[in-house]
Order: structure tokens, then sequence, then C-alpha cells
């Protein structure tokens, strides 16, 4: 079964559509540091 | 002043448009009623500026025309949907204080209607549950009670029980609600109200938190069958951000509603004939089948002969799908994180072990066992391929009549608590629901009757794939004669 319900998968131009909203998605992060989301360290 | 909280959707909109009312009374009733109910726990985000802001736009835009085809409609939004800047948390404890800056598909296409939205109903977490039991919120509350002079708090169903309640107390004069295995059927039987779940793909799913992305689709729940058409008709679109949302205009589904069903067929599958089931509730499926004959239908005996195997089917599917889908809650990126632990990898454990709830985990580990490398061929792949029999026999029972007839569930509401020490019990109560779902089929549950306790018993109708229209039609003309006018008696 590929799909429910008969459709196709669209082709669409090969533009960005979306970005430069930093901000937005780092908006919910629990914590954040210098434009990126900050996670305990990782490297010794 | 009327209560404008006891009309119907398409009676509160006529009422705006002609000036019987303003917008603004409307919004300001529904207001209070939620803010008076709280003890049925439906709401979890109480939004009454947002109601406002959309009504007093309404009272503006009316006489100048242009007016959507919701300018006026307050509406509750199951917590599942995303909206801008309002918490959006599945019921979970693992999105706590999540305010999306983005709002979902199908909530705008109700604002650009002009509905304004009156908080956000709660739900079994991540949409896992029949009961509304599973959410971080605490369950909801049916406002119905069993007339045995007991007060056993009872369930709204779920997932969309937040829904269901809101719509059947009157604190909400219709609610969006999602279906994955039959949760804006079942809850709505529960409740005595109606609700559909269009064909797979006709609401966008984008901004939809997912559970099982290839079940998951929304629909409304409102008291009428014409406020279900109002509704869906606004909800429902192509969405160019959803790759299975289907590019198909959207039908006049309301100006197309009528219950005469001369030469159609309806079917009445024997395998729905399970032992077990109340006696209440295969009389009032004697009744559905009387009333749809009454309106010129034909009946006719069908088969679907794989309805058995539909929940197991049902419960590799939705939970594979779901483990994948919520492998996201990391403590990274959005929701709860928990501190106090040295390594990322501890941080992952962490949040998830305190973030999930005992259902949601129980179906992660379900679903992660049926996908792993030695255990996939058997279940998973399996399990898809029944999925494909499921749909073939309601492809070929479709030869033979153009609707289905079926009780929505195998009981009435429950008592709280009854069924949620035996997660099989409580996955028995979807075993109607679940086998549309897995066929991708539009499903509706009006309301029939009420049972020996005094407790709303719902009848469902399935339909051809893209059919809503017969869907609804055929519920219009079950909910003409059913007369059912019982309301929950207040005690909130």
């Amino acid at each position: 079964l590929t799909a429910v319900v008969p459709n196709t998968l669209r082709l669409r131009d090969d533009q960005v559509t979306d970005g430069g909203c930093r901000e937005d998605i780092l908006a919910n992060a629990p914590v954040a540091e210098h434009g990126f989301f900050a996670v305990p360290k990782v490297i010794e | 002043m009327t209560d404008l909280t006891s009309l119907s959707i398409a009676e509160l909109r006529d009422g705006f448009r002609s000036g019987e009312f303003t917008a603004r009374e409307i919004a300001e009733q529904y207001n209070s009623a939620v803010a008076s109910a709280r003890a049925l726990n439906a709401y979890t985000v109480e939004t009454p500026e947002d109601a406002i802001a959309a009504a007093e736009a309404a009272d503006k835009a009316r006489g100048s025309g242009g007016l959507g085809s919701l300018a006026g409609i307050p509406l509750g939004i199951k917590d599942l949907f995303a909206t801008r800047g309002v918490d959006t948390t599945a019921g979970s404890r693992i999105l706590q204080d999540f305010k999306p800056r983005y709002e979902s598909t199908v909530t705008a296409n109700l604002r650009n209607a002009g509905a304004g939205m009156l908080g956000k109903l709660n739900m079994d977490e991540f949409a896992m549950g029949s009961s509304n039991e599973t959410s971080a919120y605490g369950p909801v509350i049916s406002p119905w009670r069993r007339k045995d002079g007991g007060n056993a708090p009872l369930a709204p169903g779920g997932s969309s029980g937040g829904s269901s309640t809101a719509v059947s107390a009157g604190i909400a004069p219709g609610a969006t609600g999602t279906d994955t295995g039959g949760s804006i059927r079942q809850p709505a039987a529960f409740t005595g109200i109606c609700g559909i779940k269009p064909t797979y793909g006709r609401c966008s799913r984008w901004g939809i938190v997912s559970f099982a992305s290839s079940l998951d689709q929304a629909g409304p729940m409102a008291r009428t069958v014409r406020d279900c058409a109002i509704l869906l008709e606004a909800m429902a679109g192509f969405d160019p951000k959803d790759s299975t949302s289907l590019d198909l205009p959207v039908p006049k589904w309301e100006a197309g509603l009528s219950s005469d069903l001369k030469g159609k067929r309806v079917g009445i599958p024997k395998e729905y004939r399970i032992d077990g089931v109340p006696a209440d509730i295969n009389a009032l499926w004697d009744r559905g089948i009387e009333w749809l004959r009454d309106a010129g239908a034909e009946i006719v005996e069908i088969s679907l002969p794989h309805t058995k195997y539909a929940l197991p089917t049902y419960y590799i599917i939705a939970p594979a799908e779901a483990s994948s889908n919520l492998a996201r809650y990391d403590g990274v990126r959005y929701g709860l994180r928990e501190e106090g632990v040295k390594t990322l990898d501890d941080m992952y454990a962490a949040t998830r072990a305190a973030g999930f709830g005992a259902e949601v985990k129980r179906r992660i580990m379900i679903g992660t066992y049926v996908l792993s490398a030695g255990f996939y061929d058997a279940y998973f792949t399996k399990a898809q391929k029944v999925r494909s029999l499921i749909k073939r026999d309601f492809e070929q029972a479709f030869d033979k009549c153009d609707l289905i007839l079926t009780p929505t569930a195998p009981s009435a509401a429950f008592a709280l608590g009854d069924k949620s020490a035996d997660p099989i019990a409580m996955y028995l109560n979807d075993v109607f629901a679940v086998p549309a779902s897995l066929a991708g089929l539009p499903a509706m549950s009006v309301p029939g009757g009420l049972d020996g306790d005094g407790l709303p018993l719902g009848l469902q109708v399935i339909g051809r794939e893209l059919d809503e229209q017969g869907v609804l039609n055929a519920g219009l003309a079950i909910e003409e004669r059913a007369g059912f006018t019982a309301k929950p008696k207040r005690w909130w």
C-alpha cells in the first residue's frame, strides 16, 4: 500500500520558499545561544 | 436576550447576517459560557479576546458585503492544531508552553472564513486514547450522566473529548477534531453530537501535531449535520504544504444537502454484528436501517470479510508511524527539556521519560518493536498488506452499495477509570471506527437515540472515497427521523 487515496506527488519549481526566520525557529527552544540551539557539551 | 448558545451555527450565521443580533453578542455569551463551565475541564486555554476580536471584525464587515462563511461564529479548536502565539500542547507535558509561530492550514482557513477562537480544547495525549484520560491536563468530564442516580463521571470519548464535551455542553457551537482511528466519531457518539471525518487528504495536515500520518485527518464536530457541512467546507481545501493534500475543488456540501435517498443502496456489513455489543446498540442500528429505508434507500447486506483484522492492523500501523513521528521531541528545539543531566544522550532520555505519559510510551515502544530490523516484515509489512485487503473489502462492497451504515461504537459512554487499566478493552472501543480510517474513507457519526441509562448512542455512515455529500445526506436523513433533541442536564 503506497497511498490510501490515489494521489501523485507534485513537482514544483526549484525555488526557495521558506527561511530567514531564525528568531521564529529559536523562539521555543529551551536553550538558545548565539543564534543556535544549545545542548549539553558533546565533545570533551 | 435570547440564549445564543442554544442555536446552531446555521442559525447563528443567519441571525447575525439579518441583524437579529451582533457577532459581539454571540462571542460574549459564549465567552461567559466557557468561563462558567471549567468543571468540565474541556478547555486547556481560553482565548476570549480572540473571539471578541473576530466578532468585532465581523460586525464591522457586515453591511459592506464580502462576509466569510463563518463570520461571527466563534469555535473551539482541538489542542492538536498549531495556533499562532497560543499554547499548542497536544495534551502532552512534553509540549508544555509551546507557542507556535505559525498557524495550521485548517485553523487559518477557518479564520479566513471569519471564525474566531474561544480556546484550545483538551484531548488525549497526542490523540492516543478513547476516553480523554491520557491528557496531561487530566480528563475532560462528559456533561452527560447516567440516570441511575449515581454521579459517576463519564468519559466524553477520545481523543477529541474536549471538542465533544464543548459542543454538547453548549460552550462551543462547533469545534475542530482530528480522527486517526475514530477520534472524531466515537466522542461525537458518546456525547450526542455529529462529527465527520472526511476522505484522507481533504483537510491539510500542515500544522496539526502528527500522530500517524497515513491516518490522521481533521474534521468538524457540531450539533447538526448542516453545521458539520458548513464547517467542513471552510476547513477543507488543497494545500501545497501537505504532500498528501488532494488537489481538488471543495464541493458545496451545505447547498448539496438532501435527505432524499431514492436510488441509493445502503450496505449493512454482517461482520459488524459482533458478540458483547449491548442490545440497545443493535436495536438502534435496526431503527437506523428503517429510517434510511424510509428515506428511499434500498438496504442490502454486504460483507467486509477482513473486519476482524482491522484493529490488530491499526495497532501496528498507527504506533509504528507514531514512534517515528514522536522521535522529534528531544528537548532541543521546542517543548520540555530535563536539566540536571550531564550528557546529551542522558538529556534526550530524561526529557522523553519525563515528558511522555504512559500510553504514549506504550505506543512508541510497540511501534519501535514492529519497525525493528528483525520484526519489520513480520509485523509492519504484513500489516500494510492486510490494510490493502481491508481497503479492497470496501471497494468490493461499494460495487453493491453506495453507503454503509453501522453503529459508531460498541458501547455508550463508560465511566472514567473503567477501562484505563486495560489498554485492550480501551482499544476495542474503536472496533467499528478503525476500518474506515484504514481505508481513508469519509465517515460520520450522527446521534440516533438514548440507551436505557439515558446516554446517547451514535450511528455511523461510511461513504465512498470523496463522497462526503452522500455521507452527509444519509446523516441528514437519520437526523430528521431520529428527532434527537436530548441535552445533558446541567450539573457543572
